[in-house]
C-alpha cells in the first residue's frame, strides 16, 4: 500500500472512530477540514498515522503550517517516510 | 500493558504518593523523573508488574516528544497522564535570576502542555483517558515570594479548562488537583511560625498531607470521575474556605 492509499484508509478508520462522514471522493485538493473531519478528527488521523508510520513528520520536520490539501498531507508524510529512511 | 498512567516527578514527594496510590488502586504506573530515588526504587521493587521508571529531564523541552514516543513503543497507549513534576523556587520577583524564571516557566508550563499533547494523541485514538495536572492554590491566592510560581499554575489551570473542552468529545477528561500547603521537599523552607500559623487558620485545624492530594489524583483517574471535567479540586484542608 502507497502512502495516499495508507493516508487515505487511515482518514476512513479515523472517520469511523469520531463519528464523522467523510466527503466522497477525495482527491488531491481536496481541503482536508472539509473532507468530513473536524479538527478533533485531523488530530486522530496524525495519531492513528504516527502509530502506524512510526512517525509524526509535523515534529520531526518542525512544520510550522500544517497543510491544508489531501496531497500536501500526503506530501508531508512521503516526505517523512523518506528521511526516516536515510 | 493493560491501563497505565504516567506520572512525572515521581521520585519523591507528591508525585511519589500519587504512583503509590495508582498502583495501590491496581493500575499500572509509568514513573518518570530525573533521578531513581531510593524510595522509587522501593516502590518499583513492590509492585514489579505494574510499575515502570523511566529517567527523563523534562525541563528539556525538545527531548519530551521522543521520550514519549519511547513510552507508547514499549507500554502501548496510556490511559492517564499526571503532570506532577514542577519546580518552586522561591524569592521576590526583583531581584529573581532571568534564568530561573524561563526554567521555571518551562517545567511548570510548557513541559505539562507538551507531554499532554503528545501522550493524548493515543487516549484520542482510545477514546478514553484522564489527565490531571497538578496545581496549587496558590494559583488563586497568591503567596509571597511565588509569584513565577503562582503564575505557572494559573496558566495550567487556564490550560486545563481550554483542553477539556478540546478533547472532551473523545471521552477525554483533563482536571486540576490544587493542594494547600504539604510537607514535602518543595515546601520544605516554609516553618516555624509560618507554617504554624497556617496550620492553625485552617478549619480542619491541620495541612493536608501528600496522601490526601494523591487519593483525589486517583478519584479524578477512576470511572467514579467520568462526569468531571475542566475542574479544579481543592485538598488543603480547609485553608482557602
Amino acid at each position: 500500500m502507497n502512502i495516499e492509499q495508507t493516508v487515505k484508509r487511515a482518514m476512513h478508520d479515523v472517520a469511523e472512530l469520531s463519528d464523522c462522514q467523510l466527503i466522497e471522493p477525495i482527491k488531491s485538493d481536496t481541503l482536508l477540514l472539509q473532507s468530513g473531519l473536524d479538527s478533533l478528527g485531523y488530530a486522530m488521523l496524525v495519531a492513528q498515522l504516527e502509530e502506524e508510520l512510526g512517525i509524526d513528520p509535523f515534529t520531526e520536520l518542525a512544520i510550522t503550517v500544517y497543510p491544508a490539501t489531501f496531497a500536501e498531507f500526503v506530501a508531508v508524510y512521503a516526505k517523512g517516510l523518506e528521511q526516516q529512511s536515510q | 500493558m493493560s491501563n497505565y498512567v504516567v506520572v512525572t516527578g515521581a521520585s519523591r514527594g507528591l508525585g511519589l504518593a500519587i504512583c503509590r496510590d495508582i498502583l495501590n488502586s491496581g493500575m499500572a504506573v509509568v514513573a518518570v523523573a530525573r533521578t531513581y530515588s531510593t524510595e522509587l526504587q522501593d516502590l518499583v521493587a513492590s509492585f514489579p508488574e505494574l510499575c515502570h521508571f523511566i529517567q527523563a529531564d523534562l525541563a528539556e523541552l525538545d527531548a519530551i516528544p521522543a521520550v514519549c514516543k519511547s513510552i507508547v513503543k514499549e507500554f502501548g497507549r496510556p490511559y492517564g497522564l499526571v503532570n506532577n513534576a514542577a519546580a518552586g523556587h522561591d524569592g521576590v520577583l526583583a531581584t529573581m535570576p532571568n534564568g530561573e524564571i524561563d526554567s521555571l516557566m518551562r517545567l511548570n508550563v510548557q513541559s505539562p502542555m507538551l507531554l499532554s499533547k503528545y501522550l493524548l494523541r493515543s487516549m484520542l485514538l482510545n477514546k478514553k483517558g484522564r489527565i490531571v495536572n497538578i496545581s496549587s492554590i496558590i494559583a488563586k491566592t497568591g503567596f509571597n515570594g511565588l509569584s513565577v510560581y503562582a503564575a505557572s499554575k494559573a496558566a495550567l489551570e487556564g490550560f486545563s479548562k481550554s483542553l477539556a473542552r478540546e478533547v472532551g468529545k473523545a471521552g477525554i477528561t483533563v482536571n486540576c488537583v490544587a493542594p494547600g500547603y504539604m510537607q514535602t521537599d518543595m515546601t520544605g523552607d516554609l516553618q516555624g511560625e509560618k507554617l504554624a500559623s497556617i496550620q492553625r487558620r485552617s478549619p480542619l485545624g491541620k495541612l493536608a498531607s501528600v496522601e490526601d492530594a494523591a487519593a483525589m489524583v486517583s478519584f479524578l483517574l477512576s470511572e467514579k470521575a467520568s462526569a468531571i471535567t475542566g475542574a479544579v479540586m481543592t485538598v488543603d484542608a480547609g485553608s482557602t474556605a
